[in-house]
This record gives structure tokens, C-alpha cells and sequence, in this order.
């Protein structure tokens, strides 16, 4: 009776998970990206930043939409423009869809190609100075 | 004042008193103790663990046989590009770490076949830290590794990020889901 309970529970708990399915800009960002900045892209503090929540606000300031495209983790994504460009735009509305501008345009694989062979030479300064703005964004 | 008792009540009452009857208070707090044992054992299975954090469990692997069938072995299929120490020898299974270690929340992430269904799943390998090195069931694969000017796609490396401990004691290969082409 007891041992028959205990089953029960488990292969319901089993049962129920299957291994999703990936593709895309998700599959993108699972393969290339979200070993640091993770799953929920709550990053690791003290060394990758956070997506979740605040990757955006770089949209609303001057200078934020070139710098996002030339950080290292995408301007070095070992994958082609097209392909970057659509893991960008997908993250940043998977991640913080609040703080995307009512007239943002897409990240274009031109505009992409042009940003990313002017890679960041400091990113952390480039990246104090623009959030250092965030707050009068609108 | 019995008749003004609406259905309800007296439905309630003589369920209640049958109930009573037929079953002691003993067995029930025992069938309760067991349930309650038994959902609180379920966190401590590996594939629960593997299923933290939106991971999923490993896929069926009823097929396959012999060395890409066994987690202990360098050869098992979800191995592929793993580079370490592998858990299941060290006291921790291929998706969890050994006890008295954390698994790093920094990792790098590849795909394998798994030649029972053909389909390339998504492998995280994270290492697992706070001990010393095991030193058994060493592995080193490099299927679809580069070189470490891809930091991030690179086994070489010690993967003790964000943990309490940069000691790194062995590695796990945890499925993450199926990856298809769109």
C-alpha cells in the first residue's frame, strides 16, 4: 500500500515532464547566451549584467540602441547579423517588454553588421555613463 | 427541532458517522504520514532537481544500451563535449551534484544526439563546487567546442561562477530541452 503510494506520486511527477522543444532566437539565446546571463536573464551579479527588467532602458537614451549591439556578448555572438540581430530583438521583449519604446524599430542584420565591427573597447564605462542617464529617460 | 435541519446537515452528519465507523483515526494519520514523506521526497530525486529552474528531465533513453547508456561513462551520449570530473561518480548523478557541493549557475550550454530518438537536445554542463577535486570518471569530449577565445564555449575552463566556492569538484550534463531547427 504504502510502497504503491509512493509510486504513484512519482511517475505522476515524471509523467507530466516532457523535453521541450527549441527554436529560433530562443534557441539562439539558450545556445549562446544564457549560459551567463541565464534562463530568466537574472545574469550573476558582479559579473554579467541582468536582462530581466532593465535590458531596455538602454532604448530610451542617446547612444543606449548602438551600445547594445556592440557589447561583447553581441558583437562577438558567434552567430551571423541576421541571426543576432533577431536574438536581440527577441531578448528584449522577452526580458523586459515594459521598458521597450512605444516606437522602437527592430535591430535590421545591416544595422547590426554596421554596430558590431565597432566593438566596445570599455565596455563598463560606456555602460555607467548611459545608466547614469536612465533615470531622466522618459 | 431535529425536522428544521435542512438536507445538508443531515447528509454531512451521516457521511461524517459512516465515515467514522468504518475507519480508525490511526490509519489515516498514517496514510497522511506517508503522503506527506512521500511529496517531500520528491525534491531529493535527481530529475526533480534537474527540473529547477525550468530545466527539464532527461528524455527517454529506454533504447539505448552498453556505454552511451551509462552516466558513469565518458562515452554516455549526453557527454559529448563535457569536460571533468563526472558526478555520477563522485556521489551526485548526471544532473545533480554531489552533496555538500553547489552547482554553478554560470555554465556553457552545447547540443547532443542522443542516438536512441536522433534528436540534438540541449546540454547545460555545469561544474559542481565547494570540494576538492574527485578525481574519478575523468572525461574529456570536445564535440562542438571552440577554442577559449570563445570563453563561453569552451570546457578548459573552470566553471565556478557565482558559487559560494571556486573549487570546482566535478561536472554534470543537464538536458535544458530539444533543439530544432525553425
Amino acid at each position: 500500500m504504502t510502497a504503491a503510494w509512493v509510486l504513484a506520486v512519482v511517475v505522476l511527477g515524471t509523467g507530466m515532464a516532457v523535453a521541450a522543444d527549441v527554436s529560433g532566437p530562443a534557441l539562439d539565446y539558450t545556445l549562446n547566451c544564457q549560459g551567463c546571463h541565464l534562463a530568466d536573464g537574472a545574469g550573476t551579479s558582479g559579473g554579467v549584467p541582468q536582462l530581466a527588467g532593465s535590458v531596455a532602458r538602454f532604448l530610451a537614451v542617446p547612444g543606449g540602441r548602438e551600445y547594445l549591439a556592440r557589447v561583447p556578448g553581441v558583437a562577438q555572438a558567434p552567430l551571423d547579423d541576421a541571426a543576432t540581430a533577431g536574438v536581440l530583438n527577441w531578448l528584449l521583449e522577452r526580458f523586459d517588454h515594459a521598458h521597450v519604446p512605444a516606437d522602437f524599430t527592430p535591430y535590421t542584420a545591416a544595422e547590426i553588421g554596421r554596430l558590431r565591427r565597432a566593438p566596445l573597447t570599455d565596455v563598463e564605462t560606456a555602460r555607467r555613463a548611459l545608466v547614469r542617464r536612465f533615470d531622466a529617460a522618459p | 427541532m431535529r425536522h428544521d435541519r435542512s438536507w445538508i446537515d443531515r447528509f454531512v452528519e451521516r457521511t461524517a458517522r459512516d465515515v467514522a465507523r468504518r475507519t480508525s483515526r490511526r490509519s489515516f494519520l498514517t496514510r497522511l504520514g506517508v503522503m506527506l514523506m512521500g511529496t517531500s521526497a520528491l525534491p531529493l530525486l535527481p530529475v526533480a532537481r534537474a527540473a529547477d529552474d525550468a530545466r527539464m528531465p532527461a528524455p527517454d533513453e529506454s533504447r539505448l544500451t552498453g556505454d552511451v547508456a551509462d552516466p558513469k561513462s565518458c562515452h554516455y551520449w549526453r557527454h559529448c563535449a563535457i569536460d571533468g570530473f563526472l558526478c555520477a561518480c563522485c556521489g551526485g548523478s548526471a544532473s545533480s551534484c554531489p552533496p555538500g557541493t553547489e552547482m554553478s549557475p554560470v555554465t556553457w550550454i552545447g547540443t547532443c544526439r542522443n542516438p536512441g530518438d536522433g534528436k540534438d537536445y540541449i546540454i547545460s554542463y555545469n561544474d559542481c563546487c565547494g570540494a576538492s577535486l574527485c578525481m574519478r570518471c575523468d572525461c574529456q569530449r570536445t564535440e562542438g567546442e571552440k577554442p577559449v577565445y570563445f570563453t563561453s564555449k569552451n570546457n578548459d575552463l573552470l566553471w565556478c561562477f557565482g558559487t559560494k566556492s571556486r573549487a570546482v569538484t566535478c561536472s554534470v550534463a543537464v538536458v535544458l530541452g530539444v533543439a530544432t531547427k525553425s
